[in-house]
């Protein structure tokens, strides 16, 4: 749906004109719709969801969010006992870690920057290659990984039915039910489907405050869904199509191609991230390469690398400074000033 | 590559058959959602998609135990992708790209 009208705007909309369209005094001769219906018409494809999604085999409940909160802030979880999901899901970087690259057990770099879990209860499949298509085997993954928490199935099982405490949680989340790694991963699923970005600027002038957003970021928005050509991709309230992309780093990762080979342009393709808090969770991209949204606007507007897996929607954005400057004022407005988030006292 | 030329001869085949099996059913791809999630389709019956969107999608067809595993290539904006059903069972069907667009194909 965005994708649509984002052409139009397009071709339709230039940044000065645009903002007399936000003050609704511009018609669109071309097809009757008036500037600002148009505009409003774009704003309500970001509209923000009513609900969040749970699979019917995993509904949220009370008794599961606090055990997942615990078990999602525990270091006991990890082979060394140094590690917890939030020590690279850290709530003080916007659940990610600030580092280029992830640190996992004993200090190991990993492989690919750390992905903020702001909003990942609607963000399936998961991983930067998607190799998990759901929330519950996502949270399996860094777990038992020998280079992330290092903590074998058997062990985490094991660790968790010698503390009394998460004894008692698990018996109140999920009665009846052995402790398994299916109950462990799916507790911390259930946490994680807690953790979402507030209200944002950008949410109040989807609501209606014009003045919630500067004109800048208004031009901005407009940017974004046209000449930018942004919203091909980072589509919907999370600003992401959950598609995998090459977008030409010079990264030799093969990335979702490794999931999913025999399609080209999945080779060095990732997971397109959201936009939601994003002045929060650099650095950027995948490999963490990109120290700035500046230097994210400048490596779509030219600095991309030409090959035959680069995806088709990529190509020179010729932008000039402004337009650049307004392109970071919308994305700044993106980002919501959440509640502080309690750590848990763990169970014993 | 294979499995592209194998999906142009399956469609290939289709055309002899034409005359005989059902007309086409189209799905289109739009909002990066299948036009349906279900279909019902008949055996030798050809599933035409058709790519509504701004973006590229691909086309990849999963046959549920009966051997039959599809990539359509890339198709780009306003792509067609003709994809004849010749054996019954379910198919789960996907786009590469995007893959939380989904769609079960039933073939009686």
């Amino acid at each position: 749906m965005m994708n649509t009208r984002s052409s139009a705007l397009a071709v339709l909309l230039m940044p000065v004109i645009a903002v007399v369209m936000v003050q609704g005094a511009l018609a669109d001769p071309a097809n009757g719709q008036s500037g600002s219906a148009k505009l409003q018409a774009a704003l309500a494809d970001y509209r923000r969801p009513a609900k969040v999604p749970a699979p019917k085999s995993n509904p949220v409940t009370a008794d599961k969010v606090a055990l997942g909160q615990a078990l999602f802030f525990d270091p006991r979880m990890s082979g060394s006992g140094a590690l917890s999901c939030a020590s690279c899901h850290n709530p003080g970087l916007a659940w990610a870690d600030g580092l280029p690259k992830g640190l996992g057990h004993l200090g190991g770099r990993l492989g690919r920057h750390t992905p903020t879990i702001l909003n990942v209860a609607f963000g399936e499949p998961y991983f930067w290659d998607g190799r998990a298509t759901t929330l519950e085997d996502q949270a399996k993954g860094p777990l038992v990984s020998s280079a992330e928490m290092n903590m074998p199935a058997a062990d985490a099982v094991e660790r968790v039915q010698s503390i009394p405490g998460y004894v008692r949680m698990f018996s109140q989340a999920y009665p009846g039910q052995p402790i398994t790694i299916d109950t462990i991963a799916a507790a911390i699923a259930t946490f994680e489907r807690t953790v979402l970005s507030g209200t944002a600027p950008f949410d109040r002038w989807v609501n209606g405050d014009d003045a919630a957003v500067s004109d800048a970021a208004k031009a901005g928005f407009e940017l974004f869904n046209g000449k930018a050509n942004c919203s091909v991709c980072h589509v919907g309230w999370r600003f992401s199509d959950d598609g995998f992309h090459d977008i030409g780093l010079s990264s030799a990762d093969p990335g979702r191609a490794h999931i999913a080979p025999g399609i080209v342009q999945l080779q060095q393709a990732f997971k397109t991230p959201t936009l939601r808090n994003v002045t929060q969770h650099g650095p950027y991209m995948h490999d963490g390469s990109l120290a700035t949204l500046a230097a994210v606007i400048d490596h779509y507007d030219a600095a991309f690398v030409r090959r035959p897996s680069l995806d088709t929607q990529m190509h020179p954005l010729n932008l000039n400074a402004e337009e650049k400057s307004e392109l970071l004022a919308f994305l700044d407005s993106l980002t919501s000033v959440d509640t502080p988030v309690t750590v848990p006292v763990l169970p014993h | 590559m294979r499995q592209i030329v194998w999906a142009l001869g399956l469609g290939a085949m289709l055309t002899v058959n034409a005359t005989l099996a059902d007309a086409p059913l189209t799905v289109t791809q739009k909002g990066l959602q299948f036009s349906v999630t279900e279909l019902d389709a008949k055996k030798g019956q050809t599933v035409v998609f058709v790519n509504d969107d701004h973006t590229t999608h691909n086309i990849t067809v999963t046959g549920d135990g009966n051997g039959v595993n599809v990539n359509g290539g890339l198709q780009p904006p306003g792509g067609e992708f003709r994809m004849p059903f010749l054996k019954a069972g379910t198919y789960a069907v996907t786009c590469g790209i995007h893959p939380k667009m989904k769609l079960t194909v039933v073939v009686k």
